[in-house]
């Protein structure tokens, strides 16, 4: 009973703290919704296919940037400034640091990703109830693995490094990862590159969930997000356990 | 060792550290009694944050043992009994203090009422103010806020008042003094040695990882018999070791600090062989001489066995 309300406590401090970063809140919400509003439904005026399908691919891109920044950044940040170690010696339970950001990154990422759904919504993007809950699910669901990612940044380099690292990796991510682009319109060297990254699988995932892309390869992409996140856990545990020891 | 003493609230049983290349820790004996006020003292590198880092767990030893309340300082019921204010720990800028200390006192099962913590840290006032609105000094009161919001049984001050001016300074020693009132222990590092002997009640002395001398601050001041001369001289080091009587040289800016064992003929022979001396005093040796001379004595000898 306790533990749970430390992690609720601690989850509540992150949201807030969040809440009152504006630089940090406004490009997470903004940028996605800009985005779609502007490409998605302002170009595609019309054609509620391409609204359809570029809301599968910016689900997922919404998931990246709090993910990326919350974990990566934000983390260097606080363990540079000591502010971990305090919490590693208060009687918080293994991993409440952590919970309590990851709260904080989904409920910015359901924001965003609840916006964005109401926005398709109206630009008059149609389907049955169940595939609007797989998408926006998946689009939450993939902040963990990104979050993940993050972590890695966040928990070995020091904050200069590890802003600049994410903002390369949310870039890349977005881009070979086809979320902005189709693949198809891009070299084949990209596609590649797309291969190894968690955003290429999950907007693939995505297509398919909301019914734009036939169920193929399902076996594939999963395994291949199982094996980035198993990685990532690995290298955060080390590195979490590395500066703990 | 009596059966009937109380059992130590923490304690390092030869411990030994290793940071890169260097040895941290040497084998170091420490044990912290309840409602003892330790001070930890000693040069930069000697090892006392090093000695902090396991007594709060955040390190392994490599050997030897690490205890809190009888048990590994891993333990999260351990952890519950003790209050930490680190050197140089930040604090979230977004959070208020209010918001900022009600979150350290929800991770202990029976803290402090929030009121009192800000009371006692001296942040009335300040309650609402986000952290990264603060000043270093007071961003030192919120920390020491963190440190005694679980009304702990223990607690850890790594040069809590870094940063403070002169008032900020003594209200924190009160603060402190009263947690030692109420029977809580202290293990206090600093650079200053004021500090350590307003609220020690015990002085360890460390250096090399080692400990070169415990005992009560009398006990440490008499460990340097004798008499400080502090002076301008144009005399070398060496020159003034060879006067009579001298046991220690130690030099701050342009003055220079001589140990003697006996004032008059310490001073005979400076004054014959520099008439230049200027700005002389001479007073009974100081902590600080006694800790100086404690850890010029034990680098002189770490030098000789290497």
């Amino acid at each position: 009973m306790h533990t749970l309300a430390v992690y609720a406590r601690e989850a509540h401090a992150q949201i807030v703290s969040t809440w009152r970063t504006p630089q940090f809140l406004i490009p997470s919400l903004a940028l996605p919704l800009l985005f779609y509003g502007v490409i998605g439904l302002g170009l595609s005026k019309g054609r509620e296919e391409i609204a359809h399908v570029m809301l599968a691919n910016y689900v997922i891109f919404a998931a990246i940037a709090p993910a990326m920044f919350g974990f990566g950044a934000a983390v260097a940040a606080e363990r540079e400034a000591k502010l971990i170690e305090l919490k590693q010696i208060a009687p918080l339970p293994a991993g409440g640091y952590l919970a309590g950001r990851l709260v904080a990154a989904l409920a910015l990422v359901a924001t965003a990703i609840g916006l964005l759904g109401v926005l398709a919504w109206f630009g008059g993007v149609k389907m049955v109830p169940w595939r609007w809950a797989a998408t926006l699910g998946l689009g939450l669901g993939s902040a963990v693995p990104f979050a993940l990612v993050g972590l890695n940044i966040g928990l070995r380099m020091g904050s200069q490094g590890a802003a600049a690292v994410a903002n390369l990796l949310f870039l890349s991510f977005c881009l070979f990862g086809g979320l902005w682009m189709p693949l198809d319109l891009m070299p084949a060297w990209i596609a590649k590159v797309a291969e190894v990254t968690p955003s290429y699988h999950l907007g693939k995932l995505s297509m398919m969930l909301s019914g734009m892309a036939p169920m193929a390869d399902v076996q594939r992409h999963v395994t291949v997000l199982a094996v980035i996140s198993s990685a990532a856990v690995a290298g955060a545990w080390a590195a979490w356990r590395r500066q703990a020891a | 060792m009596s059966l009937n003493l109380p059992p130590p609230v923490a304690a390092l049983s030869k411990a030994i550290k290793r940071r890169g290349a260097t040895l941290a820790l040497n084998g170091l004996d420490l044990m912290i009694r309840p409602g003892q006020c330790v001070a930890l003292l000693g040069p930069n590198g000697a090892g006392k944050s090093t000695s902090v880092a396991l007594l709060t767990g955040r390190l392994r030893p490599d050997a030897g043992e690490a205890f809190l309340f009888g048990g590994d300082p891993r333990d999260v019921a351990a952890r519950g009994r003790m209050g930490v204010m680190l050197q140089e720990a930040g604090l979230p800028r977004t959070l208020t203090v209010r918001e900022q200390v009600d979150l350290f006192r929800g991770y202990y099962r029976k803290p402090r009422p929030l009121d009192e913590i800000i009371r006692l840290a001296g942040l009335e006032g300040l309650e609402r103010r986000r952290c990264g609105a603060l000043s270093g000094g007071q961003q030192r009161r919120v920390q020491f806020a963190l440190a005694i919001a679980g009304r702990p049984d223990f607690l850890v001050l790594d040069e809590p008042t870094t940063g403070m001016d002169i008032d900020a300074r003594r209200a924190l020693w009160t603060a402190v003094r009263a947690e030692i009132a109420r029977g809580c222990a202290v293990l206090l590092t600093t650079h200053h040695l004021d500090e350590a002997e307003a609220l020690a009640d015990r002085i360890v002395v460390i250096d090399h990882g080692q400990v070169i001398a415990d005992g009560a601050p009398e006990a440490i001041k008499a460990r340097v018999s004798g008499v400080a001369i502090r002076c301008r001289t144009r005399l070398t080091d060496a020159e003034l070791a060879g006067l009579a009587r001298v046991t220690g040289v130690s030099r701050d800016g342009g003055r220079v600090t001589l140990l003697t064992t006996s004032a008059p003929a310490t001073l005979r022979e400076l004054l014959a062989r520099d008439e230049t001396v200027d700005d002389l005093t001479v007073a009974g040796a100081s902590l600080e001489d006694a800790v100086t001379r404690l850890v010029g004595s034990s680098t002189q000898r770490q030098a000789e066995v290497a």
